[in-house]
């Protein structure tokens, strides 16, 4: 019933691979929303997912973040299963992510959106906050601290008290990332992060991804619509197309692949 | 002023009763989940009280104590009422919105069934005749109020900690928070246990100052009184669940003067003020400017 789709491996598996996803699969009833999916991501790897609308980028996204069960296939991170795991525990491993819907906090400062994200970086209890513990006190100093940074190096410092949800479209997704940046991810999954971005603000977004990248050693596994700044930021592709993919590698490579014109190019 | 405090004794105390009562209901619903459970867990509360007060068996124990009895009764409540929320909420606290309303519901009316029927609880009747510790029913104030201070330092300071922002971020959007690591059955489970203990503490309290203790104590009616000190107070703020406890069961007594008039003008308040203050009386009060937070400046939370 499965098919082996041998070929499609990717070719640079004998490199560390950060993390590794085999034979994902999603069925929605009789919708194969992700079919049989494999591919390594290496890692400092800036990874790109494309398709046509529907292909199945997202439901991808969250079959690794755990927001959703796969039907079967696992995915491992550092040859550690997460597949099966719940999403706080995913999170907990190291799979920070952004929203193709932004789900910011909205009623919620951007200040404590990015607070909340340092959730699993911090440990103090119930108690040890009720009653202010020196530990929980140096914590919540260490917390405010580096929101600050974080808010400073998205560039949104100055309006950290205003709720989240008075934000513009292209600040919602760097509160977003930035969000995600508190929690120390070794993998930064960004859904469509340039959606509702002008052309200035999606130069300087492949920019700031670049720079996160090589700032906290990240790997990253961006879905994005938008061609010429998937092409420009990526080191490799893959291309999904009913649930399937079709084509993984290079930019260059991915973009004469005859199957991937037709697919995404050619309707 | 003591001829106030004689007359409006039992009302005052009642006023910082409904107050801890909104509270317990605020607590879960603090990381946004509809809970009516309370007044199931204010009846068991009691129950403890009063058959710690009143059962034949326990005269040992009561002579051997005295008074004590008394906070003992509080302490065995709150243990029982946060076992109880445990057992119940792990289940339950999987149902969102209305439906856990529902669960919660059926959860009070289990109870005042059971409490209807069996023995140790005497029927419909109740138990009657629990020993008085104060002289004055104004005497409890001794009791509720060092509560409900103790209740508003604790949410205060649990506002300001990360268990409190985890809760935050729970009621704002459980998908997002439990993908930013946070455990959402954990904290969920977390203020449901903790609006059951204070529910099952006020019981306790309320035990003795009520004299008697029966099933109707908890229904599907005080549900909705606690939901209505909730959220006419303002469902995101510990103030609204005080304020709104203590105006809303105020207000009938102080429109007595209109005899049967009062409970028009109490059903317009309710109706009025749930259409024009959606953020509930402390919306009045809430600035509608951004708080300006400084770097480096004391921990700031948003509403």
């Amino acid at each position: 019933m499965t098919l082996q789709t041998s070929d499609l491996r990717p070719q640079i598996s004998e490199k560390t691979a950060l993390l590794e996803a085999r034979g994902l699969t999603r069925r929605f009833g009789g919708l194969m929303a992700v079919n049989n999916v494999s591919f390594s991501v290496q890692e400092g790897e800036i990874f790109g997912l494309i398709g046509p609308n529907g292909a199945g980028k997202t439901t991808l996204f969250n079959l690794m973040t755990g927001l959703t069960p796969v039907s079967s296939g696992t995915l491992a991170l550092n040859g550690e299963t997460l597949t099966g795991l719940p999403p706080f525990k995913i999170a907990t491993r190291g799979l920070g992510r952004t929203f193709q819907n932004i789900r910011l906090f909205k009623e919620l400062s951007a200040l404590e959106n990015v607070k909340i994200g340092q959730h699993t970086q911090t440990s103090s209890g119930l108690w040890s906050g009720i009653f202010s513990s020196g530990r929980a006190r140096a914590e919540e100093k260490q917390v405010e601290k580096k929101a600050w940074e974080l808010l400073e190096l998205t560039g949104l410092a100055d309006r950290a008290g205003e709720s989240a949800g008075n934000f513009s479209y292209g600040d919602q997704r760097r509160l977003e990332i930035a969000r995600a940046l508190a929690l120390e991810p070794k993998i930064l999954l960004l859904d469509e992060p340039a959606a509702g971005m002008n052309t200035g603000e999606k130069g300087a977004l492949t920019e700031f991804i670049r720079g996160v990248r090589n700032q906290f050693d990240l790997t990253v596994l961006i879905i994005e619509h938008h061609v010429p700044l998937v092409m420009n930021l990526c080191d490799r592709i893959a291309v999904l197309n009913f649930g399937e993919l079709i084509a993984l590698g290079e930019p260059h490579q991915v973009q004469r692949d005859p199957k991937v014109i037709e697919a995404y190019l050619g309707a | 002023m003591l001829e106030f405090v004689n007359t409006y004794g039992f009302l005052l105390v009642t006023l910082v009763q409904s107050a801890l009562l909104g509270l317990s209901l605020y607590f879960p619903l603090s990381a946004g989940q509809l809970s009516l459970a309370s007044p199931g867990f204010y009846s068991l509360g009691g129950y403890i009280a009063a058959i710690l007060g009143t059962n034949p068996g326990l005269a040992g124990l009561r002579d051997a104590l005295g008074w004590w009895v008394y906070p003992l009764a509080w302490l065995v409540a709150a243990v029982f009422a946060g076992i109880l929320a445990l057992v119940i909420g792990l289940p339950v606290l999987r149902l969102r919105g209305i439906y856990l309303a529902l669960a919660t519901i059926a959860f009070v009316e289990v109870l005042r069934i059971l409490t209807l029927n069996l023995t140790i609880t005497g029927g419909a009747i109740g138990l009657t005749g629990i020993p008085q510790y104060f002289s004055t029913p104004f005497g409890y104030m001794a009791a509720f109020l060092p509560l409900l201070l103790l209740t508003l330092i604790f949410a205060y300071k649990l506002e300001r900690s990360r268990t409190g922002r985890a809760i935050r971020a729970i009621r704002e959007d459980e998908l997002a928070a439990d993908a930013m690591g946070i455990h959402p059955m954990y904290f969920k489970v977390l203020t449901f246990v903790l609006g059951a203990t204070l529910a099952g503490m006020v019981g306790a309290m309320s035990a003795p100052f009520l004299n008697t203790w029966n099933p109707n104590q908890g229904t599907f009616d005080a549900s909705i009184n606690y939901l209505a000190f909730v959220l006419i107070g303002g469902s995101r703020s510990i103030w609204g669940a005080v304020l709104g406890g203590i105006l809303l069961t105020a207000l009938p007594e102080i429109l007595r003067p209109l005899k049967d008039f009062r409970l028009i003008l109490n059903g317009l308040v309710l109706v009025v003020s749930s259409i024009y203050l959606p953020q509930g009386i402390v919306g009045l009060f809430q600035r509608r400017t951004p708080k300006k937070v400084v770097r480096g400046a004391r921990v700031e939370v948003a509403k």
